[in-house]
């Protein structure tokens, strides 16, 4: 049994080791990554950039198309998310309103042109 | 002399080696919160576009430069230029490609060329880099400074390698159409037999990038822009007549149709004959 575990034990100690360097010291480096991994600040500006273009394009299918990078959550979602992350971080009030008005556009547009 | 615990060594090295597969191969850590330099080349695109799209609606230039620097881009202006000609290239929107232009353009105008690092701190207001005071009422609508372009050379040699990319020169506004100011038949052996080269230029007779040009014959047609050969003008484009086919050509934006176009017959000095080309000028009235 010693013996077992005189193995055991260094073994265990060295899969410890390796998790540690492979997760926190030196973790894989990602690169081409998807938006959809993007920090929520980034995204939210996102979402505020397409909001600045829309107010001027006023043209939702184009914005839910820039948004739908993001992934499989409806456009309206997206920009919801954003606008909630602009009002909890202090965004100023000019861009809350465009992220506001992207998000009330959204919710009443339908991908097939059709009025809810 | 104690002897080397053979046996444990071994079972740490295999145990690390265990876990860094894991923590490497298997499951490595999620990638969350990442940045937008490290977004996929496409999706870099998107975004790019986007800021394009912000600042066509908002002029607010400071802001655009310091979302492009979040891409890490070593020389946005060309990026952005490159990104233009890929999208026209591409037959995406004519609209998106132009404000991506037009933002690079907005960029050379300032002098500016941001390559500044990607950001790498957390943001302390959680904003990003872009400014989220209230934005500047958008520039004046004052033309832009620009910068002449030498015309294209009947007898430059049309053999490109570079990267072709559009130029500072401002996108056309669709205002007016353009009248065809020449047609010109072009006999230079040192051209490819049945070269068609178009030059479009707006009313300041300054050279104009992007513009689609249409080509049409008996049972075809084509599409190709101006740009492509930035070192022959940036509103120069060219197309490869065949011989004894009849074109038709005109911009997409609207001009007049130069029509019954066909490969010429010219001569050498010595008598020789070849196939000629032709040089066609669209202007803005």
């Amino acid at each position: 049994m010693p013996r077992l575990l005189k193995f055991i034990i260094p073994f265990a100690l060295g899969i410890a080791l390796g998790l540690l360097y492979g997760w926190v010291i030196d973790p894989v480096d990602f690169f081409d990554l998807t938006p959809d991994t993007l920090r929520a600040d980034y995204k939210a500006d996102y979402v505020l950039m397409t909001s600045e273009a829309f107010r001027v394009e006023q043209d939702p299918a184009l914005a839910a198309r820039r948004l739908a990078i993001f992934g499989s959550q409806s456009p309206s979602a997206i920009a919801a998310d954003g606008l909630a992350y602009a009002r909890a971080n202090g965004f100023a009030d000019s861009d809350i309103v465009l992220m506001q008005e992207l998000v009330t556009a959204l919710q009443a547009w339908r991908p097939d042109g059709g009025i809810p | 002399m104690r002897r080397i615990p053979w046996g444990i060594l071994l079972a740490l090295l295999a145990g690390t080696g265990l876990g860094l597969v894991y923590s490497w191969g298997v499951s490595p850590t999620r990638v969350v919160d990442s940045e937008p330099v490290a977004l996929r080349a496409d999706f870099k695109d998107h975004y790019r576009s986007a800021i394009a799209a912000a600042y066509a609606s908002t002029g607010n230039l400071p802001r655009a430069q310091a979302r492009l620097s979040l891409l890490g881009d070593a020389n946005p202006i060309e990026a952005l230029n490159a990104q233009a000609q890929r999208m026209l290239a591409s037959g995406q929107s004519f609209d998106e490609a132009d404000q991506v232009a037009a933002l690079a353009s907005a960029l050379g105008q300032n002098g500016d060329v941001v390559s500044s690092p990607p950001p790498t701190t957390e943001n302390t207001n959680n904003t990003v880099s872009a400014p989220t005071s209230t934005l500047p009422p958008p520039p004046p609508e004052a033309p832009v400074q620009l910068t002449e372009t030498p015309d294209a050379v009947e007898t430059q040699p049309v053999i490109s390698a570079s990267t072709p990319r559009p130029t500072r020169t401002p996108i056309p506004t669709l205002s007016s159409p353009f009248a065809l100011t020449g047609q010109e038949t072009v006999c230079d052996t040192n051209l490819p037999d049945g070269l068609l080269q178009v030059l479009v230029l707006n009313s300041n007779r300054r050279q104009m990038p992007g513009i689609e040009i249409v080509i049409t014959w008996d049972g075809g047609g084509e599409n190709f822009f101006t740009g492509l050969k930035p070192e022959l003008g940036n509103g120069y484009a060219d197309y490869v007549m065949t011989p004894n086919t009849i074109y038709a050509v005109q911009l997409r934006l609207g001009s007049d149709i130069a029509s019954r176009l066909t490969t010429p017959t010219c001569q050498t000095p010595d008598g020789a004959t070849f196939f000629g080309g032709i040089k066609l000028t669209f202007q803005q009235p």
